[in-house]
């Protein structure tokens, strides 16, 4: 009898993003009115477009048991220099006065991403640094960088075309809605149906055993932290569009926010486990209790300690899962005769 | 055999530059400012900058005591903004201009009960941690948000002001030419070096820190000295935000915010391993000392702020590829490995 | 200088005057070793840092020598790399697993090749039903779909045989593959690894388990010092005559003398009862004696220890020490009783490898070494531990040393002097001598015998080694499926391995 509650647990827990996704939004739409209108849930996609793009990266590199906490100052550096590049110099826009053409620039933004990844990448892969300590440092060098861009002050005046992105709409459907949605697909493909994908698996699970497949792991790792950087370049552009202005601090503390829906999405925090499409269930629960909260009125700060609550459910559950998982030692379970 | 002799001279003289790297780097950055700014090797300076060390040096100690485990808090920075604050709030006055709770307890009053709540947060990370056995990164992720939102609840999002001296006297106080929070500083910091390398509870953690299983076997309790990690994290927290509160005689909700990150930089500059079981107070010292000297100087040489950050966190990043290499080379085996380009046989 | 009497097959591989050097020390010198085709079983022995793993290293390409040279398949090479040996079919499964734990079976025997369809994506259906099709023909039934975490340490070594074999591996090198395993899935092992040999692939096994090399090795290479001592067909050879050849002296098995049986009990358990894990367990331990406990893998016995430690739940029952109830919720309850555990996993649960030799015997006593101010008394702490690694004979440059750097002879050591300093009445040995060499073995067998006959210490061995049972037990007691089935009094003429063996095996 307990061998077979034992075998439903798990696939239960599996899926116990979207059973709580479920949840979250009946009780959102009997706590507050407008919660289960068109106009609000194409709010919170919106509103996880940038967010989600983001995860998408932790989670490349999650999966290959990597962080990489510089995520957030890289969004943010790169959105400035992009936004420093279009604009005219001196006040009010306080650009460089290149005025760079948009596509020129994205390209560069691009560039820059995929260069701050694989310097994380490098750094940890042939110096042989710990990621946390890496990551660490670049996201606070980054965000210096940044605040030595702008010199402190905000960059406006973002040509219209280049804003399409994050504030353009395709009819009713917001175009980063179908941005990141797309991109979720796409990684899911990828990570699910290619080589690439489950070498990046490989790696994080053992990388030893990987090693001994004829893979390498420190080429997924870089690729995996290039993705994240590009990916980080990505959701500049919509953010800037978003946001209409470039801004020093673009990301500031959203290192924490990433890092926990993917968690709650399923991908662990040790490597070599979880889904794309589970994360993109982290990162709608996350939006839709952020926007279900805020359509009852309750107080900014409310909502912080919330979400801190949340993610520490979330997490309860992630050991657990651990716990289920854990490997059944041939000692205390032989398959034949004898007991435990 | 002549050449395999010459080999073991310098090999061991790698792993002792290496081990005690932190302190000829802070002689170097001591020699750079030195040399391009005026007035650097004063004493006048030299309390300056342990005055700047002091309130995340506070931090670095507790945060040093849970590492030995092998255990994260990250949610220090958010207890000291809470605790800050709560230790002005239940002084204050209520309403403009110093916006407290009008509750005018006494300042030894407040300050037991906010050292109550760091230890109580420490208890709940600890709790959650053993008991439940949840992640350590992720409880005090989530206690760093939670706890930060708590903070914005208390005053609304509003800064509270000091008036009192008793309370500010812990920031602003002197002990003839010192200021106080040097000397506490300082205390703090021979006491946990003291428990931490010649008490039981020191070695234990060290223990759990590198096998917790085996230090189970051998009679150590882990969860009990685990949980008591947390709590002691939780009370210097707690008292590093009355340091900072009483020094800029106000708490801002957002106090604290981003700290954490230095905290462990310096701690892992410092050589207190993120796996746990190794480092000591006195290497935690050199890493605080290095990133407050750097921040320091660079301001004597009226360096802009953003620079300021950006060097610091290059600094940071050098010390840890340092780091790095000190582990390929702290074993005779990996040395001689490390040389023959091959990895020893097990 | 090799006098091995095989068939006349062509040899697969020929390693030639192989020599290796590390700094400092002479790992391999001017080795011979070959394997011929047609499926041999070759067993690789000899103590610990005689050189196997090296000279394995070596042909798997992980060390380049420094001489000689490998020939395979009628090609000589200086130095093969790791995916050179991999493609001339060379393999390697060690204890530490070479699986993906997340994945599934079937992913990981792809792993790093994965299949793709024409659209460039990986072809799932083909990696099922292959892995499914392949594992079948090596005579297994599993769900390929299963993921590997949730398999048998058992069943992953298999399915990492079965990964080698499937990259048409003709020569698989076993180091120390049983070691984690439990007795019967060695068995498990043992017949698949005699079926796949009927297909022509050949096998090195090395192991310190040399009733196993008997078991199942058509020959066995010995090795010392970095030598090759010689090649021999394991049916010339007995067990005797394989350790001296082991540690070129002659070893005298340690026997321990008889005793007076009179003795004031120590620990009584009567009807200890722990629900699925033993039931109505009685067992009267006196004084200075030795009891030994075996038993096949899960019958309970290490599960005894653990919950008499305070590791795990005890179960329901009168268990009183010194007349006394005990109880013990955790293990430094049972240290402040004076009950010492010996755990059976070393390196998980006996040392903490980066500390010190030192902090690692001071561990449980630490309150007692305090001086006057309460801070520790590190004169009174060196002396004890001077005293115990002079007493155990402990090598080791320095009790500063870090615990991993020891050879394991001399970790398990490290973890008697732990135990020894606590001052126990009683131990638990879970497995004391296993991954040991054979000169420790003994060492540490009289170790035990000094401190019963010493210290009055009442001692519980739990061993599936019955030979090694025999020689320092005074009584022998057989586990089954949770109880206890049979008593042995060691010093009876009439008790021999066979018999034992017939106990634990379930017939009496």
């Amino acid at each position: 009898m307990r061998a077979r509650t034992r075998a439903l647990v798990p696939i239960l827990l599996d899926n116990l993003i979207w059973v709580l996704l479920f949840l979250t939004v009946v009780a959102f739409s009997l706590l507050a009115g407008r919660f289960l209108t068109v106009e609000n849930l194409l709010n919170i996609l919106v509103h996880s477009a940038v967010l989600g793009i983001m995860v998408i990266g932790q989670s490349f590199t999650l999966v290959t048991g990597n962080f990489d906490l510089s995520a957030e100052s890289n969004i943010g550096l790169i959105a400035v220099i992009g936004a420093f590049l279009l604009t005219a110099s001196g006040e009010p826009s306080n650009g460089s006065g290149l005025m760079l053409n948009p596509v020129l620039t994205i390209l560069v933004m691009l560039g820059l991403g995929f260069l701050i990844g694989e310097i994380n990448g490098l750094l940890i892969t042939r110096m042989k640094m710990n990621n946390f300590v890496v990551t660490l440092s670049m996201m606070i060098i980054v965000r210096g960088l940044a605040f030595l861009v702008t010199q402190g002050k905000t960059v406006t005046n973002l040509p219209a075309s280049f804003k399409l992105l994050g504030n353009g709409s395709l009819g009713p459907v917001p175009i980063s809605v179908i941005v990141v949605l797309v991109a979720f697909l796409l990684a899911s493909v990828l990570t699910r149906h290619t080589r690439f994908g489950r070498n990046l698996y490989a790696v994080g699970g053992n990388r030893d055993a990987a090693l001994a497949s004829g893979i390498d792991p420190d080429r997924r790792i870089r690729q995996a932290y290039l993705i994240s950087g590009a990916l980080a370049a990505f959701a500049a552009w919509i953010e800037l569009g978003r946001l209409g202005v470039g801004a020093t601090r673009i990301g500031e503390g959203m290192i924490f926010e990433v890092q926990a829906a993917a968690v709650i999405g399923g991908i662990s925090l040790f490597g070599g486990r979880g889904t794309m499409i589970g994360a993109l269930g982290g990162v709608l629960l996350l939006s839709s209790i952020n926007s279900g909260l805020n359509l009852m009125r309750v107080s900014g700060f409310a909502i912080d300690m919330v979400r801190g609550v949340v993610i520490l459910a979330a997490m309860l559950i992630d050991a657990q899962k651990a716990r289920y998982k854990a490997p059944a030692g041939g000692i205390v379970r032989s398959p034949s005769g004898g007991k435990a | 055999m002549k050449g395999l002799r010459a080999r073991t001279k310098t090999t061991k003289a790698i792993p002792f530059l290496l081990n005690n790297m932190i302190w000829f780097l802070l002689v170097a950055i001591v020699l750079f400012f030195t040399l391009t700014t005026r007035n650097f090797l004063t004493t006048g300076n030299f309390i300056n900058i342990l005055f700047n060390a002091s309130v995340l040096g506070v931090l670095v100690i507790g945060q040093s005591f849970t590492l030995l485990t092998g255990n994260f808090d990250l949610s220090a920075e958010s207890t000291l903004g809470l605790c800050g604050l709560l230790g002005i709030f239940f002084i204050t006055r209520a309403g403009p201009p110093l916006y407290g709770s009008g509750w005018m307890l006494s300042p030894v009053l407040s300050l037991v009960i906010i050292h109550a709540v760091g230890l109580a947060i420490g208890w709940v990370n600890g709790v959650l941690i053993t008991k439940m056995k949840v992640n350590n990164f992720v409880v005090t992720l989530a206690m760093l948000i939670t706890i930060r939102g708590l903070t914005l609840l208390v005053n609304n999002g509003q800064t509270a002001y000091s008036v009192s001296t008793a309370y500010n006297w812990l920031g602003l106080g002197k002990a003839g030419p010192i200021p106080v929070p040097v000397i506490v500083f300082l205390l703090l910091f021979i006491l946990g070096n003291i428990i931490m390398a010649r008490t039981p509870f020191g070695r234990e953690l060290y223990a759990i820190g590198a096998n917790r299983n085996a230090a189970l076997a051998s009679g150590v309790r882990p969860e009990s000295r685990i949980i008591q990690v947390y709590m002691v994290s939780g009370l210097l927290a707690a008292f590093a935000g009355w340091m900072l509160s009483a020094r800029l005689t106000n708490a801002m909700s957002s106090m604290g915010k981003g700290m954490i990150f230095e905290v462990f930089a310096a701690a892992v500059i410092g050589g207190v391993s993120l796996k746990g079981g190794q480092g000591s107070l006195i290497g935690a010292l050199g890493g605080v000392l290095l990133l407050t000297t750097i921040g320091t100087g660079l301001n004597l040489m009226n360096v802009s702020v953003y620079w300021i950050q950006a060097i610091r966190g290059f600094i940071i990043l050098i010390a840890m590829i340092i780091e790095a290499q000190k582990v390929r080379y702290s074993t005779p085996a990996a040395v001689g490995a490390a040389r023959s380009g091959v990895r020893p046989s097990s | 200088m090799s006098d091995a009497v095989m068939e006349r097959e062509p040899y697969l591989v020929e390693m030639k005057g192989i020599t290796k050097d590390f700094p400092g020390v002479r790992a391999l010198s001017n080795v011979d070793f070959g394997l011929r085709s047609g499926g041999e079983l070759r067993g690789l022995v000899g103590k610990n840092g005689a050189g196997k793993s090296t000279l394995m290293n070596v042909l798997t390409g992980v060390y380049p020598p420094d001489a000689g040279e490998i020939v395979i398949q009628g090609k000589s090479y200086a130095r093969i790399t790791t995916t050179q040996s991999r493609h001339l079919g060379i393999a390697c499964v060690h204890q530490h697993s070479q699986l993906v734990p997340p994945l599934s079976i079937a992913e990981n025997v792809f792993c790093g090749s994965l299949p793709l369809t024409r659209l460039g994506l990986v072809d799932w259906e083909h990696v099922y039903r292959e892995t499914d099709e392949r594992l079948g023909r090596l005579g297994l039934q599993i769900d390929v779909r299963r993921k590997v975490e949730g398999l048998s340490v058992a069943e992953r070594q298999i399915i990492e045989i079965a990964k080698a074999l499937f990259a048409d591996a003709r020569i698989i090198i076993l180091d120390e593959a049983t070691a984690p395993l439990p007795k019967h899935d060695v068995d498990m092992l043992f017949s698949f690894v005699r079926r796949q040999r009927e297909g022509g692939v050949a096998f090195v096994y090395i192991s310190h388990y040399l009733e196993e090399i008997f078991e199942i090795c058509d020959n066995v290479t010995v090795m010392r010092d970095g030598r090759n001592i010689g090649d021999r067909r394991v049916a010339d050879l007995t067990q005797a005559e394989l350790i001296r050849l082991i540690s070129g002296v002659e070893v005298e098995r340690f026997r321990r003398a008889a005793r007076q049986t009179d003795s004031p009990p120590v620990l009584t358990i009567r009807d200890l009862s722990r629900p699925g894990v033993y039931e109505h367990l009685r067992l009267d331990l006196g004084k200075g004696e030795i009891v030994g406990l075996t038993g096949l893998e899960g019958c309970g016995k290490d599960a005894l220890a653990r919950g008499l430690f305070g590791m795990e739940e005890m179960g329901e029952g009168e268990v009183s020490l010194f007349g006394t109830p005990y109880r013990a919720a955790n293990p430094r309850e049972a240290l402040n009783r004076g009950v010492a555990y010996l755990p059976r996993d070393r390196l998980g649960f006996g040392i903490i490898g980066p500390r010190s030799v030192k902090e690692n015997i001071t561990l449980p006593i630490l309150s007692r070494l305090l001086n006057g101010i309460g801070l520790l008394g590190r004169k009174k702490e060196s002396e004890l531990v001077s005293r115990l690694i002079e007493q155990l004979d402990i090598v080791t440059p320095s009790m500063a040393q870090a615990a991993q750097f020891l050879s394991g002879g001399n970790q398990q050591k490290v973890v008697f002097a732990k135990l020894a300093s606590v001052d126990p009445k009683v131990l638990l040995l879970d497995e004391p001598t296993q991954g040991v060499d054979v000169q420790a073995k003994i060492e540490i067998l009289k170790i035990i015998d000094r401190l019963s006959r010493e210290r009055g210490v009442a001692t519980v061995v739990i061993s599936e080694e019955i030979r090694e049972l025999l020689d320092i037990c005074d009584r022998i007691l057989v586990m089954f499926r949770g109880a206890i089935v049979a008593e042995f009094h060691a010093r009876d003429p009439g008790v021999t391995v066979e018999r034992i063996l017939h106990a634990v095996e379930g017939a009496l």
